[in-house]
């Protein structure tokens, strides 16, 4: 392991993460580890069981004894509504019950039994109604459960002749240009739920006094969770105080959802005067939270006979679950990544997101962008299938290059780094080889090698960060330290010793004289989320330059007075008080978004990557094992080598999962297996030998001389990987996931 | 569930196993709950699932027979071997004449969730417990194993082939302690399988797995043990199977024949973790490769 150096270099070193020890040794305190306050009780859902009704009624037993349990109803709460896009989620159900496991009542009791009795001693009277489960019954719309359709959003990308006055003369546009193309192919694939299944299941800890409300707990974005409380208790927001625990692990997954349980651990200590305690067994976290949403994606394609792409026809469907929460902008992300990493001189992409009677689906890692990806890079392979030419060469020859325009007509300028990503993965992999040899079959076993290319925006789309204008606050400290204040939280990716770096170098300090203050909105400022792969690019650019702002005063103070710089630095605070740097992130300027057509800068820039998997596939029992996955990848400039090989890593482990194990078995609207036996994630024994390059083709105006965000594009190529992969092993060619050895087999049986 | 969630229960490490027995009988007969703990791998999952706070007279009471001397240690006589029901996988997979002689027994170790409940689990656990799925079970069925089990009675020996009655369900008495099991070795160095075919390679639930093991004179089988996980209420025999294999040479052995005998010995579910079909396939597969490996022309 490399150790801190004293040098003013840190960055590009793996240096140890600062969180490291403590989480070894166990002295890192989750939110279920800290010690109960005084009074402290237990709190508790009550949830629907039917995936839809009519709430009649909440009827306790009068025989139990009451006289030490509280228990909220909807009519508690000031403001029945949790803020997300939209504020038609209630945070209790009032009248109608549109999912399964839909929060109804809250409990809390001093005695843990106890509580468990008197959840058995509440009826929840709910008169059941015919749900709605999947994405073609609600767009049918026969029964309208959310607005007029069932629709919570639509989008549309143009480009060429796919790109008129209106949607129908762009239809007829890009039908025409399809028409026109030598070579025309069709499909239609399909990805289903995730979990994101983080170790550490949600939980908060809530207390009130005279300053407001207090709430300590599991999570990715405090303001977020601020936002929400402020709101359904109407209060100021000074009133209102968020603090991340040590949080163990998100994926997106404690981006929504941790602002439901605070506010019910919040309203349970509101009522009952105490402090209160929610932690979620596992069982309950993987029925009620957000998970990835299933989306369907056709495709059609115009091509010449030689390969080259032409025209690109895309129809996305999305289920969003019952309730909007963050559907608008993962259907966004998802459509924005539909056309993959390859040039296309016409294109129409639509996209459509649909309410269903299941838990509301929400953020997890890629946010969108696998499922689209998964659909055009299986699309390629039909592609190549179809014209019989290799698929990377196909890939290769269509890849966009700097100075070649996107789908939303961005043209690619800095940082580029798809052709890099694709010879090295090549290179390293023998793809090539292996593919000219064709599988190799060894008994009843078949080893194939398939290849993905993808890129992924990194930061918020479009305009969002020049309307977020994230913030971060950079303090000076006695004895030459400095200390970060970010919303942006270390939920185990590292960014806590990464913005440690980032901050060392800018300053010209050594890595282990800069704090990172615990984030609570009490104290930093509000950096925007922990999502979008935007905490190294964007937050950890002002990070940058606040940082170099506080050293360049100490610096000043050092010419004029002498001394060191912790003596220059002592000398400036004992006058000056306080020495800090607020700053607001400003993207380049030159990144031009238009919201209401989709065209323009959809990101500021992409991270790219190459990937590679080498399957053996049982022919008996249909069982991958995965034998080797090569992953290359533009990270513009790794911080911290080590922790961004991690990402990738971990990131395409998970991807891996959900193309070949993973599965939410739902039984009319019901999770059949919420557990981890019967929920199957990858084990460290199921995990392939990993060889990852980092390709570094830096992004000017990101931190520490050029990183890019790659915080979820490694959960974008895995799945189309390894597809092909199996494909070459066996021909068994699978369009949806996952390709569990079930499947695998029904797909060998009709084939 | 967490920890503050597991009812309160009494505990207790007897001395001797007459001392166990003694307990048990006289709790059995008074219908109170009485739990005998080994490696606890099954036992903690119970606690987890079972209907919750059901209102009890007397707590139940945990009986820890994981470090009776009766119960552990693994010896071989001749060519029987004794496993003591309170020996872990991990005791299994570390023995000498285990390794020597009974190497499925090892392999199927492996296959055991993973390190920590191979260090724990017992094969006395796995098969009280008698679940469909249990892969100990499966291998002690093919080599027709025999229970040594002791009550206040004394001790009752039962073969393989009487245990298992229905899901879960054995013709072990509910004060019977298993104390052992007791496996006729075949020669060392005959042929055996053990393949599992679960849902990932570690912490893994059998979706079907088989157990085989063979002697060969020539083109014959003389002994031909088989067991297979997950396929029926209970551990699946494969008597069919069986019978099959052992009444001709393995030259005249065909793919029909052995399907069709898989097909009837053999009684898939759909379930959460897999499917009828799937189930039904693998078992075929499995058992053909076995047959094949063996010299079967299939
Ligand atoms: C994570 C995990 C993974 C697992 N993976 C597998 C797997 O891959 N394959 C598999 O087959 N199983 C697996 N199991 C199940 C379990 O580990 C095995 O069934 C194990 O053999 C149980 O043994 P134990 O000693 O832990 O049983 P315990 O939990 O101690 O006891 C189980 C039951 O047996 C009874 N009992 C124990 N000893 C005796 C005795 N001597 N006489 C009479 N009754 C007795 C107990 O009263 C109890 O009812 C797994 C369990 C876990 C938690």
């Amino acid at each position: 392991m490399a150790t801190s150096p004293p040098s003013t270099h840190s960055v590009g070193v793996s240096v140890p993460r600062t969180d490291g020890t403590a989480k070894v040794t166990g002295s890192a305190r989750y939110i279920d580890d800290l010690p109960g306050m005084p009074g402290e009780i237990f709190g508790r859902t009550l949830r629907s069981t039917v995936p839809r009704g009519v709430l009649r009624g909440i009827r306790l037993d009068p025989s139990f004894d009451w006289s030490d349990v509280t228990v909220v109803e909807a009519r508690d709460i000031p403001v029945n509504a949790i803020l997300m896009i939209s504020e038609e989620q209630p945070v209790l159900a009032e009248g109608k019950i549109l999912h399964a496991y839909e929060p109804v009542a809250l409990i809390a009791c001093p005695d843990r039994l106890k509580l468990d009795r008197a959840a058995r001693a509440i009826t929840l009277d709910i008169e059941p109604l015919p749900a709605i489960l999947d994405i073609d019954t609600a767009l049918a719309g026969k029964d309208v459960i959310w607005g007029e359709d069932n629709v919570f959003k639509r989008y549309l990308i143009t480009k060429g002749r796919g790109d008129a006055e209106g949607r129908a003369a762009s239809e007829a546009g890009i039908d025409a240009a399809l028409a026109a193309c030598d070579v025309v192919v069709s499909g239609r694939y399909e990805t289903h739920h995730q979990e994101q299944l983080y170790i550490e299941p949600q939980g908060f800890v809530a207390f009130w006094d005279d300053a407001g409300v207090h709430v300590t707990g599991s999570l990715q974005c405090p303001y977020y969770v601020h936002k929400v409380l402020k709101r359904a208790l109407d209060l100021s927001s000074e009133r209102v105080h968020v603090t991340q625990a040590v949080t163990g692990g998100g994926f997106g997954g404690k981006e929504e959802y941790p602002s439901i349980i605070a506010l019910h651990a919040a309203l349970l200590a509101r009522k009952s005067r105490r402090p209160v305690r929610m932690i979620y067994d596992r069982t309950e976290d993987i029925e009620a939270t957000t998970k990835r949403h299933p989306a369907i994606v056709e495709i059609t394609t115009g091509c010449d006979r030689d390969g080259t792409l032409r025209a690109l026809k895309a129809r996305i469907l999305m289920d969003g679950g019952a309730y909007m929460t963050l559907t608008p902008v993962v259907l966004s992300r998802g459509t924005l990544h539909a056309a993959g990493a390859y040039r296309w001189q016409d294109a129409f992409i639509e996209s459509v997101a649909v309410a269903t009677n299941t838990p509301p689906n929400g953020a997890f890692r890629g946010f969108g962008a696998p499922q689209t990806i998964w659909a055009i890079e299986r699309h390629m392979d039909r592609i190549a299938r179809a014209i019989g030419k290799d698929p990377v060469a196909l890939r290769a020859q269509n890849l966009l290059r700097s100075g070649d325009t996107t789908a939303t007509g961005q043209t690619l300028g800095l940082s580029v780094g798809g052709h890099a990503c694709l010879e090295a993965a090549l290179a390293e992999s023998g793809y090539h080889e292996k593919r000219a040899a064709g599988p190799a079959v060894n008994g009843r076993v078949a080893r194939g090698i398939g290849a993905s290319v993808f890129m992924h925006g990194a930061g918020f789309t479009g305009s969002g960060e020049r309307m977020l204008k994230g913030k971060v606050a950079i303090d000076l400290l006695p004895g030459g330290r400095l200390q970060i204040r970010t919303a942006s939280t270390d939920i185990g990716q590292g960014t806590e010793t990464v913005f440690r770096q980032i901050a060392a170098d800018a300053a010209g300090i050594p890595v282990t004289h800069v704090d990172f203050a615990v984030p609570s909105t009490t104290v930093v400022p509000d950096s925007g989320p922990t999502v979008a792969s935007r905490t190294v690019m964007v937050v950890g650019a002002i990070v940058e330059g606040a940082s170099r702002e506080i050293a360049e005063r100490v610096l000043a103070e050092q010419a004029a007075g002498g001394g060191s710089f912790t003596e220059a630095g002592d000398r400036l605070l004992s006058r000056e008080r306080e020495v800090s740097c607020l700053k607001v992130y400003e993207p380049p300027s030159f990144i031009q978004w238009d919201d209401t057509t989709y065209k323009g800068d959809a990101y500021p820039c992409f991270a790219w990557a190459c990937d590679i998997a080498e399957v053996e596939v049982d022919l008996d029992t249909f069982e991958v094992t995965v034998k080797n996955f090569w992953s290359a990848t533009d990270v513009g400039k790794a911080i911290h080598p080590v922790m961004c090989k991690g990402q990738i890593e971990g990131g395409t482990l998970q991807a891996i999962g959900w193309a070949l194990c993973e599965e939410v078995v739902w039984k009319e609207g019901l999770i059949k297996n919420p557990r981890m036996t019967n929920y199957i994630i990858p084990t460290s024994l199921d995990a392939p030998p990993f060889h990852t390059t980092l390709i570094e083709e830096p992004w000017p105006y990101g931190p520490g001389g050029g990183a890019k965000g790659i915080g979820e594009l490694p959960m974008d190529g895995g799945a189309p990987a390894l597809a092909a992969a199996i494909e070459h092993a066996t021909g068994l060619i699978a369009d949806s996931l996952p390709m569990t050895p079930e499947r695998l087999h029904t797909l060998a049986r009709t084939a | 569930m967490s920890v503050s969630d597991l009812r309160l229960f009494e505990m207790r490490r007897p001395a001797d196993l007459p001392d166990v027995c003694a307990v048990l009988a006289e709790r059995v007969s008074r219908s109170e709950p009485t739990v005998l703990l080994a490696g606890g791998t099954d036992w903690l999952v119970e606690q987890e699932t079972r209907p919750a706070f059901a209102k009890e007279a007397a707590l139940p009471l945990v009986l820890d027979v994981s470090r009776l001397p009766a119960l552990r240690g693994i010896t071989l006589d001749g060519d029987r071997l004794r496993i003591g029901a309170a020996a872990t996988y991990l005791d299994m997979r570390r023995d000498p004449a285990v390794l020597a002689r009974a190497p499925m027994l090892e392999r199927m170790g492996r296959d055991i969730g993973a390190i920590q409940i191979q260090a724990r689990g017992t094969l006395g656990g796995n098969l009280a417990t008698a679940s469909p799925a249990a892969d100990g079970v499966t291998a002690l069925a093919a080599y027709d194993a025999t229970l040594v089990v002791h009550s206040v009675r004394g001790e009752r020996r039962i073969p393989f082939a009487s245990l298992q009655t229905a899901y879960k369900r054995s013709t072990r008495a509910a004060d019977e302690v298993i104390v052992a099991v007791e496996i006729d070795l075949p020669p060392a160095g005959s042929p055996w399988i053990w393949r599992k075919v679960g849902t990932r390679r570690a912490q893994s639930i059998s979706k079907v797995a088989l157990a085989g093991v063979a002697v060969r004179e020539g083109d014959r089988l003389t002994r031909l043990g088989l067991g297979m996980a997950s396929v029926a209420p209970v551990t699946a025999l494969l008597s069919r199977v069986r019978t099959l294999a052992t009444s001709r040479p393995l030259r005249d052995l065909t793919a029909a024949d052995i399907d069709a005998a898989v097909d009837a010995d053999v009684s898939p579910i759909d379930d959460i973790r897999s499917t009828r079909d799937y189930r039904a396939h693998c078992a075929r597969s499995v058992v053909r490769a076995f047959l094949r490996d063996l010299g079967a022309p299939v």
